[in-house]
């Protein structure tokens, strides 16, 4: 929102977990935005839905940076 | 059509430019004068009832509330005593650190769906040991705050600061947000209170006047009943009817001749009537008020509450006639002959009825209705609640006191412990809408409705409905038909076909509400006014010739000789603003009276005032310059005397002139008002209708209905709201044939519906029965695109040492997310922008299923479950937002937006504005199309068919000036009863160069020859109705099936069969091919093989029967599932179904 940084789309780092069957949990790389603020962020597994800006409770998650191929009808 | 004299006076209606005006013609004086409606909205808004009455609790009845519940006694300490000394609900604007206002904006609340409310203050006094405390600020729960409201964040804000906190600057406001979602207290229609009626039914012969007393304590009703000529007072709380004069006695009227004063005055007839009633009287040998209040206080059913002492019979008469009947009036002192009066008007009123029939009053009347806002709801729910939570705090209080140790007792630190009682009464009756009042013994359900955010149109609509009381079964048509006086008040055409036909209402566009005002100075103000106190004068000049009774609020205060002066001077006061504008004053000549009515809940209007000497609008040019220059408001032009507001019943006293001509027309009439403008007899809704006034009635009404349902625009807003669902038009136009009322209440700025090229003809059969043939080509331009998006709510529940989680998403052996998993991220919920088709997860959630307060468990132990969200349309979609957050409870709350852009299709529902659906039929090439020497095409072709029988004129009449305003470059009007001329339209037309009738020649689009006839082609606004197929389309082969039935489910959500009913059985039976039923219905579907015992008749199980304990009688046979569940479940009612088993060959 305040800030379009352009950021390349890089792969996820490690993903060797498939023999457990499950992506590892404690990834980062998925950013959020604020709603107040509009800054934007990552959060860990753990930590608290709040803006670590400005602390708002509100927070949405990133538009992806994946292409995305709508039908034009 | 009209002459051009009339014309002119519609002119004004269509410019809008006012500098090249006249002004300065002394004669042209309220051209300008609708110009007061949007002053009017202004300064009203549509929603101003609710705002009005919300305000009026928060800011007067709550301290009204406290001040008659001010004080809290203990029974264990005498000196002990809590009183309350003000209370206020916080605003934003003052915010100190023990004060605090609302604290989430309105819009934050709707997203983490949350309460917005404000906390109510209370400044105390009370007992702390031996000292008093005052204390200021004591937090007293939390109160929900209607939107827009004085105390809301948003009130005065301008459109910039709306839009900075998110907040639409069209929304109407007046609902509250709880839990997050919108709801609405629905305006309430009911009888009037604290008022006379009377009633009779011929068939029985009963003429009955009655009254509902209501006031802060208790609602009660007192009847006057004539049985076998003879009058009675009936009350709940005595047990027997009590004759008329033994009440009037008991009442302190102990002289016969004065009782026949008081009922009859000296009309012979009236007393030849009442005479009967003296014998009564006289056989039970009642003649003083002693033996009159025994006799009552025979009879008085009496509940005492414990602990209370008990009272002597004389003691329950005078307590009876004191506080139970009538309970309105307020007896002091002793003295009755209040009371005693207002039961010998009642008496008299059936008197007059008996000797009249005529003279009974009309309970659908609007001037005998009262309109129950949300103000007075909340007042009195807030009163039941905070009467309990102040007996409750006597009890906790009794109890802490009574404790030994405690050195000094605090009560505030108690009364912290239970404010919750109130927040939660408040915020429940509004999430449930169950009032449930145990003082009033009132229980109603269904107050409260979810705004509907469907379109701008469908949310204002239901802030202007108004529900009635009446049950929907009665077969009564009273209640549901159109009444005279609901003119200007209530909307003509708006009301729901089928159950509630009738008895939901709305409002029309200028109708304002009254709140409750102050009885006491008008009482002394009609003394002022030459009026004689009711207390002071001979019993035997009441009802004398040319006297004229005055009654404030139903009650007789006085009398007066000269009516006429009476009211005339007490208007000139109202309109030079001495008495509030909302007191209304007329004169009843049938029953001698004039009335004034300061109370709240009735519908009036504001009308321009014609002077009584010139006989010309008080409006004149100069005032309606001052108004648009922004000089005056709306108030200006009540102060200054111009306007005033009449109620249903003053509106009697007034001749009201429609348009100016009719003054002039006819000056003879000596009209009193003018109207304002005509087209306010409708409402919000119904003013979207362009040329109503030509259209057949019904079809303004289906069209009432329909445009809730349209597809538009929500507000500003909408692409930030989070609502279960909601439908959004991809290029939302406004109407090419607006009217007044669009402009009034912004529908052009929040449209629902796209302006059409329409011919009207038939074309491939695929049009009969109301079908449109769409334009394929329009389609893929975006004609009645939409866009629906639903919410998924995900809750992360919390518990002791375990909550729920979101695990990421589950890869294949390539490392490559699971085709179920492959649009979400390792957060587990779903990107954003990614599509989503049926089957795939967008938020991969694991619930915690074990011991809710048991150590931590790890994720992928046997105490999580798998509870993904599954995407389950048949069409794929796209998640729009995903929103994280804490709800009020500090739990996760995550919100998915998924999104779908829908094009129209066949079977999508369209419709004009003028009550004319259709689903589209077919979907043609643009090249098959007819088209005319431009080579336009048609986006839709409507079957001619439609209109004969329909009668709507309106929507051949918006064609022709739509097309004239496509041509001309200009937005045509078609506001009821005025709007674009049709002759001028049409010379638009012919100017341009097209037929004045608006019918072009087309070409054949499939042989390009010249069409036969010519074709009715031009623009008609149409709306996209939310019936759309994709919602609706269901179909199965196999599927899921109930466990404890096997039959298949039921309904399109749970994908169930389509039920082959009894009635289609019956026709495969009369056909003859039941062996079909039996193959399909049993061995195909529901077969089930048993184990029947041929000497118990009961059924076993691999054979062996367990209730003969022998397999020798066990035979295996096929039998429907259900019959044998059914066997089973007739065992478990201890009813035993035998089967005996024969040989058939």
């Amino acid at each position: 929102m305040s800030s379009p940084q352009k950021e390349a789309f890089s792969a996820p780092t490690s993903i060797s977990h498939a023999a457990q069957g499950q992506a590892p949990s404690k990834n980062l790389g998925v950013r959020y935005n604020c709603a107040q603020c509009g800054a934007s962020f990552t959060l860990g597994k753990t930590d608290s839905i709040r803006c670590k800006e400005c602390g708002h409770r509100v927070i949405y998650k990133a538009r992806t940076k994946k292409m995305v191929q709508f039908e034009a009808r | 059509m009209a002459s051009p004299q009339v014309d002119e006076s519609f002119s004004a209606l269509l410019k809008e430019e006012y500098k090249g005006r006249k002004l300065t013609d002394p004669i042209n004086t309220v051209k300008d004068k609708w110009e007061l409606l949007p002053a009017f909205l202004k300064v009203k808004g549509l929603v101003k009832q609710h705002l009005d009455s919300f305000n009026y609790f928060i800011e007067t009845d709550l301290k009204k509330i406290v001040k008659a519940n001010e004080y809290v006694f203990s029974d264990v300490k005498r000196d002990f005593y809590i009183r309350y000394r003000d209370i206020r609900v916080g605003r934003t604007s003052d915010q100190s650190p023990d004060c605090k206002g609302i604290s989430e904006d309105p819009h934050k609340c709707r997203l983490r769906d949350m309460d917005y409310t404000a906390p109510i203050y209370a400044d105390i006094e009370y007992v702390r040991g031996t000292k008093v405390i005052r204390n200021r600020n004591v937090p007293l729960g939390d109160m929900p705050i209607m939107l827009r409201s004085k105390s809301c964040v948003l009130d005065g804000l301008n459109s910039q600061e709306m839009a900075a906190r998110e907040e639409c600057p069209i929304d109407p406001g007046g609902y509250f947000i709880i839990n997050g979602t919108e709801r609405v207290i629905l305006i309430q229609e009911q009888l009037s209170k604290n008022r006379i009626i009377v009633e009779a039914d011929e068939k029985k012969g009963i003429v009955q006047a009655s009254v509902t007393s209501s006031t802060h304590e208790r609602k009660s009703k007192t009847y006057i009943i004539c049985k076998n000529g003879k009058l009675y007072l009936k009350h709940n709380s005595i047990a027997e009817d009590m004759p008329i004069v033994v009440m009037l006695k008991a009442a302190g009227i102990t002289s016969d001749l004065e009782i026949l004063q008081l009922v009859c005055g000296n009309n012979p007839q009236y007393q030849d009537l009442f005479a009967i009633n003296f014998e009564e009287a006289a056989k039970l040998q009642i003649y003083t008020q002693q033996q009159a209040l025994l006799y009552v206080g025979k009879r008085v059913k009496t509940i005492r509450r414990a602990g209370s002492p008990r009272l002597t019979q004389l003691q329950e008469g005078i307590e009876a006639i004191a506080t139970t009947i009538i309970a309105h009036l307020t007896v002091s002192n002793l003295n009755f002959r209040e009371k005693a009066l207002y039961m010998a008007t009642m008496a008299r009123r059936v008197l007059m009825t008996m000797h009249n029939p005529s003279m009974v009053d009309d309970r659908d009347y609007v001037g005998n209705k009262r309109l129950e806002l949300a103000g007075q709801l909340m007042s009195l729910l807030f009163e039941d609640l905070f009467k309990k939570f102040n007996s409750d705090l006597k009890i906790a209080i009794d109890k802490g006191m009574q404790k030994k140790g405690v050195a000094v007792f605090d009560a505030v630190i108690l009364m912290q412990s239970q404010i919750h009682q109130i927040t939660l009464g408040l915020s429940r009756a509004i999430t449930t809408g169950n009032w449930s009042l145990k003082r009033f013994k009132m229980e109603r359900a269904g107050v409260t409705h979810v705004l509907s955010r469907l379109s701008y149109i469908s949310a204002l609509g239901m802030m202007t409905r108004i529900s009635s009381q009446f049950e929907k079964s009665r077969k009564v048509s009273g209640p549901r038909a159109l009444q005279p006086s609901q003119f200007g008040m209530l909307c003509t055409s708006d009301t729901p076909e089928g159950e509630a036909c009738g008895l939901v209402k709305n409002l029309a566009l200028m109708t304002h509400i009254t709140t409750d005002d102050e009885e006491e100075p008008i009482k002394r103000l009609c003394l002022l006014l030459g009026c004689e106190d009711i207390l002071s004068i001979d019993s035997a000049t009441l009802y004398s010739d040319g006297n004229y009774g005055i009654f404030v609020n139903g009650t007789l205060v006085g009398t007066t000789r000269y009516p006429i002066k009476f009211v005339r001077d007490f208007r000139e006061l109202r309109r030079t603003g001495r008495v509030s504008e909302f007191i209304s004053i007329f004169t009843n000549t049938h029953q001698t009276a004039v009335h004034i009515a300061t109370d709240g809940g009735r519908v009036c209007r504001p009308l321009i005032i014609i002077d009584d000497k010139t006989q010309q609008p008080r409006v004149e040019a100069w005032h309606l310059e001052k108004l648009l220059k922004g000089e005056w408001a709306f108030d200006d032009f009540l102060k200054h005397g111009l306007v005033e507001y009449l109620d249903v019943n003053e509106e009697n006293d007034a001749l009201i002139a429609l348009y100016e001509r009719d003054m002039e027309q006819e000056p003879e009439m000596r009209f009193t008002h003018l109207e304002i403008e005509p087209f306010t007899v409708l409402g919000a809704v119904a003013g979207l209708i362009p040329y109503p006034h030509h259209n057949q009635s019904p079809r303004n009404t289906y069209q009432c209905a329909m445009g809730k349902q349209a597809i538009g625009a929500i507000a500003y807003n909408q692409f930030r709201r989070i609502d279960t669902l909601l439908y959004f038009m991809v290029y939302p136009q406004q109407p090419m044939v607006k009217t007044k009322t669009i402009e009034l209440i912004q529908y052009d700025k929040l449209p629902a519906g796209q302006n059409a090229t329409v011919a009207v003809m038939s074309y491939s059969g695929y049009d009969i029965e109301d079908a449109l043939v769409l334009n394929k080509s329009s389609i893929d331009r975006g004609f009645g695109r939409c866009q629906a998006v639903y919410k998924n709510t995900i809750n992360l529940k919390k518990y002791t040492n375990n909550l729920d989680s979101l695990p990421g998403m589950r890869v294949d052996e390539n490392n490559k997310p699971i085709f179920a998993h492959a649009s979400i991220e390792r957060d587990g919920l779903g990107e954003v922008g990614m599509r989503v088709v049926q089957g795939q997860v967008f938020a991969n959630k694991h619930s915690y299923v074990g011991d809710p307060t048991g150590p931590a468990q790890p994720l992928n132990s046997e105490a999580y479950r798998e509870t993904p969200a599954y995407y389950k349309g048949p069409e794929p979609a796209y998640i729009d937002q995903v929103l994280m957050t804490k709800d009020k409870r500090d739990e996760t709350l995550v919100k998915v937006l998924l999104r779908q852009t829908r094009r129209p299709e066949l079977g999508d529902k369209f419709s004009s504005r003028h009550g004319q659906k259709g689903v589209c039929g077919i979907i043609v090439q643009q090249e098959d199309l007819p088209f005319n020497d431009n080579g336009i095409s048609p986006d839709i072709i409507m079957n001619p068919h439609g209109f004969p029988s329909r009668m709507t004129v309106g929507k051949m009449i918006e064609l022709i000036s739509g097309k004239a305003g496509v041509l001309n470059g200009s937005l045509e009007y078609g506001t009821c009863f005025g709007g674009s001329k049709l002759e001028e339209m049409s010379q638009i037309l012919v100017d341009k160069g097209f037929s004045y009738s608006g019918k072009d020649m087309l070409y054949s689009g499939i042989t390009g020859e010249c069409l036969q006839a010519y074709i009715f082609f031009g623009p008609i606004y149409y709306q996209k109705l939310k019936h759309m197929v994709l919602d609706k389309m269901h179909a199965r082969a196999r599927g899921p099936r109930a466990v404890l039935t096997r039959q298949p489910t039921e309904g399109r959500s749970r994908d169930g069969g389509l039920r082959l009913g009894e009635m289609e059985r019956d026709c495969v039976i009369a056909y003859g091919a039941s062996q079909l039923l039996l193959e399909r219905l049993m061995l195909s579907s529901d077969a089930f093989d048993v184990d029947v015992c041929n000497n118990c008749g009961l059924m076993g199980y691999s054979s062996w029967c367990n209730t003969c304990k022998s397999s020798e009688y066990v035979i295996k046979m096929t039998i429907p599932y259900a019959a044998k569940l059914l066997f089973q479940e007739l065992l478990s009612m201890n009813i035993a179904p035998r089967l005996r088993l024969g040989d058939v060959f």
